[in-house]
């Protein structure tokens, strides 16, 4: 296999780590909605929290992209 | 906190600077019927450490090495710039005395208001000083990431040859300064005009400005500020008793299973505070970096529409972000500033 089609198939592969990110941030704000519905009055705080949470699970896929975007561009 | 200048502009002057603009586009980009240019879209080349605008370095700082004037630290500059204007704008606006401030600096202080509501509910007595940190940080990240927007800002720059596979055409000339443009090949070979020079050799664009924050030595930077800040927060509001965070032996003997664990959650502690630098710096610059590959990609794909959309898009992007950053610094210091055992501190 030639060295750039590597390159792409790894850079693909290296995203897969974005679906926990995703069911993360699902989890997440669907929880926070559920809450806010409950007790609207705390809304405020819990938008911060949820913007926490997602921004914690929200990372773990930057550190993938962070992955591909280093194999396609730097190496 | 996007304000629109309300003065002599009414929804109806906008609505056909945007229908001019959208014709503008279709006339540049499409060939119905012979009218107008169709020139291809064009994917710039895509570098991910800042490209650097001289090929000799600035000054050598020694034992580190040659520096170099990057097109990324233009955007550090000009940021820093809108920084120090808006500054200077708010607190002549404030000395001027008005009660309800207008424009810009309304904009600002409606932004701060909400910053700092937000530092009220977690932070406590410690507000003032871990709000200004936390305004200061969003600001100029905020200020760094939508710079980054403005139309040219990673368009315009030097044509740098041996690098692309475009090729170089002229446009005109300003007395000795040529204007020149890159510009795709295979399409004015398919319209038939003569573009190829004999210039086999490719061509890219180095552009003068890119948003600071898709680089990684700022991003990094930031980062290690806002940690750093974190434990000097924690050093300043409980003494030395915040290395017990780190170094746990209140428990090992007295209780000697979960002493253990607690020591041993002392020492993941200060993983995870290495591990907040890696996350606060590869966070701002993944989000970024990629936002501009987004509208790279896009607008090389379909060339009149889809990128205002994203646009729309990375102008969000740019404000979470900017947001995330500073609330999570003002989290953390607040954590820090709390300590172990908030029961402890009631007592006194």
């Amino acid at each position: 296999m030639e060295a750039a089609a590597a390159k792409l198939i790894g850079a693909g592969l290296a995203m897969i780590g974005a679906i926990g990110a995703g069911a993360g941030i699902g989890i997440v704000t669907g929880g926070a909605v559920q809450a806010m519905a409950r007790n609207p009055e705390m809304t405020g705080t819990i938008q911060t929290n949820m913007i926490l949470g997602i921004a914690f699970a929200e990372a773990v896929a930057i550190y993938c992209l962070v992955v591909s975007l280093l194999i396609l561009f730097v190496f | 906190m996007s304000e629109n200048v309300q003065g002599g502009w009414r929804f109806g002057t906008a609505r056909w600077i945007v229908l001019a603009a959208i014709i503008l586009g279709l006339f540049l980009f499409t060939g119905f019927f012979g009218v107008g240019l169709g020139i291809k879209p064009i994917m710039p080349e895509v570098f991910l450490p800042g490209e650097k605008l001289s090929e000799e370095p600035l000054f050598i700082i020694p034992f580190v090495g040659p520096f170099y004037y990057t097109n990324t630290m233009t955007g550090l500059l000009l940021a820093d710039l809108v920084v120090l204007l808006i500054a200077f704008g708010v607190s002549r606006a404030v000395k001027s005395g008005k009660m309800a401030l207008s424009g810009m600096s309304g904009a600002v202080e409606a932004l701060l208001e909400a910053l700092y509501g937000i530092t009220e509910g977690t932070a406590g007595k410690w507000t003032k000083p871990i709000f200004s940190w936390f305004a200061a940080i969003t600001l100029l990240v905020l200020a760094s990431n939508w710079l980054g927007l403005i139309p040219g800002a990673e368009t315009i720059g030097l044509i740098h040859e041996g690098h692309g596979d475009y090729a170089v055409k002229d446009l005109f000339s300003i007395g000795s300064l040529k204007v020149q443009t890159i510009w795709d090949e295979t399409d004015a070979a398919h319209e038939g005009e003569v573009a190829a020079e004999g210039e086999h050799h490719g061509a890219a664009v180095i552009p003068f400005h890119r948003p600071v924050s898709t680089d990684l030595n700022f991003t990094f930077a930031l980062a290690i500020v806002a940690v750093v800040m974190i434990q000097v927060f924690g050093f300043r509001s409980q003494g030395m008793a915040y290395l017990t965070k780190f170094w746990n032996t209140k428990t090992l003997f007295s209780k000697p299973i979960f002493g253990v664990i607690d020591f041993g959650v002392g020492l993941l502690e200060l993983v995870s505070e290495f591990s907040k630098i890696l996350s606060f710096a590869f966070r701002l610059f993944g989000n970024m970096f990629a936002g501009a590959v987004l509208l790279f990609v896009i607008g090389s794909l379909v060339p009149v529409f889809a990128q205002s959309m994203f646009y729309l898009l990375e102008f969000f992007v740019g404000l979470i972000q900017a947001v995330v950053f500073g609330m999570l610094t003002m989290v953390f210091m607040s954590q820090a500033t709390q300590g172990h055992g908030e029961q402890h501190d009631e007592a006194h």
